[in-house]
Formats: structure tokens, C-alpha cells, sequence
């Protein structure tokens, strides 16, 4: 009972273009990997949520409960402030450690088929930018709830979520393939992540760090990112300064990490 | 004179001997460079063959002179260090066929999945859903976690998806060696039916029987080299005087 093998097979196939075949395989992976998160545990979308919402109480507890913010970090209510940056911050966190196994955790799949290999990168970012979009409506009930408001730079979201993905994208495509060869850089790149989320405006704003330390702080692609982001509710977080300099940093980011993938491509596919 | 289908010309790629051996960021960027670096070894050199559209190819050679190798470099899985490797169509590549599936999704979600990463669209697969459910024989299992099928049925399950794929050109690589007697012989069947139709078959086994029963024509892999590319009785009695005499 087999289907009669048609005469014309492969004429269809190649009317398709490469954009339409690389957003499909694109697509399916993350669909893939979001189906699998939440197919295999009960509270599924909770999670995505949960996780920063527990970190966002905890950080309240330490620095509000506790440190009183010293005085005068952040913005009030500082709940939202501290939610729009820890809800980025948990989607290039993810994104990035992800990346170090891009290769690794889907080395069968590689080695089977002959897709773009940026797809498995990109794929983390997709999938991760996808769960950070979907806990938006909670920063905008906390920032409701809160008696927070909204601004018209709300606007410049999407902006600040095109410039974290070519940014996050950047870093990614240097991170999975150079893991390959170097498995210590899993642990390094950890470490590094734990460092930056402290080395970025995340817990305090940009312009709460110390002056001199600004000009060498803004080359932290995040801080402008998230700056942006914290403008929709905070219009006086807004600062181009680090956003035209996190910019410029996102565009090289994925110059680079668009140069590096190339060039170890061959051999990441022959070290699977 | 019909365009050939797989073009190969000047096709060479080296290996690192020793797997996990230091490496420095060097090594990793100087992909081009033609003269090989101590501790590799080029796994052939030289390689060129056409293959014209509806012929059947063979590999031969011993263990390790790259049969494989050559099968993954037509399948666009791994990149020639020199030379050109043009293949024309799509392939649907029977190499590890059960890499693409997830143990935690159903074997629904998985036929999806595996379908359209190899190129279909969902209509396709869709059209197609029904057959290729059939071929695997399980029926009853279509929305059980992949995970809890037995070995057997996540081999016929794969080899299903990929043969269902309407692509001209196929790709073989000891897969058939799984999988009990009747399905093994139904995968035969559903091979030859495909090179009836017209498909271009290349393929990598180490049974004669199975050589000689599919293809017309080998390539013969020895010492990095290809040494002969002929009939593929030639082939395998140069083969045999080589190694088994």
C-alpha cells in the first residue's frame, strides 16, 4: 500500500525559496522546543513566569526589605522597575546558556539533516524571545496593580526586542560552535552570565551607577536595551546614550558572531 | 546527455586523528588551508564522479576509507575541506533516522516535526500521514510518547518518515541492518520501488547481496583514493581480489 511515486518530485521543491524552507525548519525546531517544555510538566506557561516572579519577590525582600535600595536605586514602584529588566534579562540568561549546548544537546539531528546551521541558534533565541513575550502582560498587570503607568515610549519596545535578539543572536552564533572545542567554556560562559547580571542595570538603573564608571558601564549592550524597556513606565530611565552605543555593540555582536560561525562551521560538523 | 544530479569534483576532507586532543583557536579558523596539519589525515582526496539522475550507486571499502563520509558530504551534513560537492534536488538522507525524533512528543508530533524539517509542508505531510503510519504497522501507537516504543518500532517509524519523502535523490547508510527479517524485506521492496520510480540511490553497505541486488554502479574507496568507479560487479570483484582472496 505505498503512495505511487509521482515523476515530478523535486520540481515543487526547489519553487520554494530558502527563506520560506529556512523559516520553516526555524518554526518547527521552536515550536518543538516549546512543546516539549510544556508538554512535559503539568504548570507548563506558570513556570515561565513563576521563575522570574519568584527571583523579582526575592530581590524586593534583599534589597527593599532589607537594604532599604540605599536610598534612592531604582525607580518606584520598584517591583515593575525591577521586572522590566529581570524579564529580558531571564530571555538573554537563557538564550546564552542554552547556546553553549546548541550543538551538543542536538548532535543526532545535526549530523541527520541538512538545515542552516544558524537555525540552531537562532532557534534558542526564538523560542526563549518567545516566553519572554508571553510574561509582558504580567510586568503590565504588576505595573496596573501597582499604580504604576504606562508611557508613550512603550513604543519603543519593539525596538529594544529587535536590538536584544541581534544581540543575543551575536553572542550565541560566537558561544555554540567554539563549545564544541572548548567544553570549559560552558562553565566560563555561567560564570560570566552570574557576573553580568550584576554588572548590569538590572537590580539599579543606568543612572545609578557612579559617573565615572557610566562611559564604561554603556558598553554593556544590556544597559541600553534595558533602558528602553524600563521607559515604557519610567520615562526618565530613558538615556540614548547607552542605547546608541548598545546599538552599535548588538550590530558588532553579530558581525562577529556571524564571522565565527562561518568559520568553524566545517569543523564543528566533522567534531560531532 | 542528461545534468548530472551529484557532481563531485577534487572532493577531499581531513580528520583530526586524535578526537579531543588539544586544540587551539588557530586550527579552528584556518578552514581553507589545502596542506594538512600534524595529527590529521585527509580520509580521501581527489574524489570526482558525476551521477546522473535514476542511476543507483554503491560505495565499497573497507572500515574507516570514508564511505560514510562521502554518503554525509552528499547529504550536506559535513562540508569537503577542498573541492566541490554539487548536489541538484533534494535529498532524503536514511542516516541515523531516528536522530530527529524526540523522546517526550508523540509519534504524531514526531512524523510532523521529522516530515518538515526533511522539507514537506504540512499538506504533505497531512496527504501523506495515513501511508506512512501504515508502513511503520503502528497504528495503534500514533499518539503514545515516542519514548515508549519498543526499539523496533522507532526504527520502522523513522524509516518510514524519511522513505516517504518526495525527494529525487536517496541516500542509504547501513541503516537497513536493523529491524526483524519482514520489515527489513519491506524496506527492500519500498527501496526498489523508489529507484523504479525513477530515483537516484546512493549507498553505503558492507552485504554484497544487498550491493549487488540495488545498484548498478560502485565506487570504490581505498587507501583515500578512489580507485574505482565502474560496474558494480567490477567493483566488487576487484574488492574481493583485493581483500579476500
Amino acid at each position: 500500500m505505498f503512495v505511487p511515486v509521482s515523476s515530478d518530485f523535486g520540481v515543487r521543491r526547489t519553487q520554494r525559496s530558502h527563506l520560506t524552507r529556512y523559516r520553516h525548519a526555524l518554526w518547527l525546531l521552536t515550536k518543538r522546543d516549546l512543546r516539549v517544555r510544556y508538554s512535559t510538566s503539568a504548570l507548563g506557561y506558570v513556570w515561565s513566569i513563576l521563575d522570574p516572579l519568584v527571583m523579582a519577590f526575592i530581590y524586593y525582600f534583599v534589597f527593599v526589605v532589607v537594604f532599604q535600595r540605599g536610598g534612592s536605586v531604582g525607580e518606584d514602584p520598584y517591583i515593575v522597575f525591577l521586572l522590566a529588566g529581570l524579564l529580558p534579562w531571564m530571555w538573554f540568561n537563557g538564550a546564552v546558556s542554552d547556546s553553549t549546548r546548541a550543538f551538543i544537546r542536538e548532535a543526532k539531528l545535526v549530523r541527520s539533516t541538512s538545515i542552516p546551521r544558524t537555525i540552531w541558534v537562532n532557534r534558542l533565541v526564538l523560542s526563549k524571545g518567545i516566553e519572554y513575550v508571553a510574561a509582558l502582560p504580567v510586568l503590565l498587570a504588576f505595573a496596573l496593580f501597582t499604580g504604576g503607568s504606562l508611557n508613550w515610549n512603550a513604543l519603543l519596545f519593539p525596538l529594544a526586542i529587535v536590538m536584544q535578539a541581534v544581540l543575543t543572536i551575536g553572542i550565541g552564533l560566537i558561544v555554540a560552535p567554539l563549545v564544541v572545542f572548548f567544553r570549559d567554556l560552558e562553565r566560563a560562559v555561567k560564570l560570566v552570565l552570574r557576573f553580568l547580571f550584576y554588572a548590569s542595570p538590572i537590580v539599579y538603573g543606568f543612572s545609578d551607577l557612579p559617573v565615572e564608571l557610566q562611559p564604561l558601564a554603556a558598553f554593556n549592550p544590556l544597559g541600553g536595551i534595558f533602558s528602553l524597556y524600563r521607559s515604557a513606565f519610567f520615562p526618565e530611565q530613558l538615556n540614548w546614550y547607552p542605547v546608541v552605543i548598545s546599538a552599535i555593540m548588538s550590530v558588532i555582536f553579530l558581525v562577529v558572531g556571524l564571522w565565527v560561525f562561518k568559520k568553524s562551521e566545517r569543523t564543528v560538523l566533522k567534531e560531532l | 546527455m542528461p545534468t548530472p544530479v551529484i557532481r563531485v569534483a577534487d572532493a577531499g576532507i581531513r580528520f583530526r586523528r586524535n578526537r579531543g586532543g588539544r586544540r587551539n583557536f588557530k586550527d579552528l579558523f584556518s578552514g581553507n588551508t589545502r596542506r594538512s596539519r600534524p595529527g590529521e589525515f585527509w580520509a580521501f582526496r581527489n574524489v570526482s564522479f558525476d551521477v546522473l539522475p535514476g542511476e543507483a550507486i554503491g560505495v565499497v571499502g573497507r572500515n574507516g576509507q570514508g564511505k560514510s563520509t562521502l554518503l554525509k558530504l552528499v547529504a550536506g551534513v559535513v562540508i569537503a575541506d577542498e573541492g566541490v560537492v554539487k548536489v541538484t534536488g533534494g535529498v532524503a538522507p536514511l542516516i541515523e533516522i531516528t536522530g530527529g525524533f524526540v523522546n517526550d512528543l508523540t509519534v504524531r508530533d514526531n512524523v510532523y516535526l521529522t516530515a518538515g524539517l526533511h522539507g514537506m509542508t504540512k499538506r504533505e505531510i497531512e496527504e501523506r500521514f495515513d501511508d506512512i503510519i501504515d508502513f511503520a504497522e503502528i497504528g495503534d501507537f500514533v499518539d503514545t510518547p515516542y519514548k515508549h516504543l519498543s526499539s523496533g518500532m522507532k526504527v520502522r517509524i523513522a524509516f518510514s518518515v524519511i522513505s516517504m519523502l518526495e525527494e529525487p535523490i536517496i541516500l542509504v547508510d547501513e541503516v537497513l541492518a536493523v529491524g526483524d527479517r519482514s520489515f527489513k524485506e519491506k524496506c527492500y521492496r519500498r527501496i526498489e520501488e523508489m529507484l523504479a520510480g525513477g530515483r537516484t540511490l546512493f549507498f553505503v553497505s558492507h552485504n554484497e547481496k544487498d550491493l549487488r541486488r540495488f545498484c548498478t554502479r560502485g565506487l570504490y574507496l581505498d587507501k583515500g583514493k578512489l580507485v574505482l568507479d565502474g560496474p558494480i560487479d567490477e567493483v566488487l570483484d576487484r574488492y574481493n581480489a583485493q581483500y579476500h582472496s
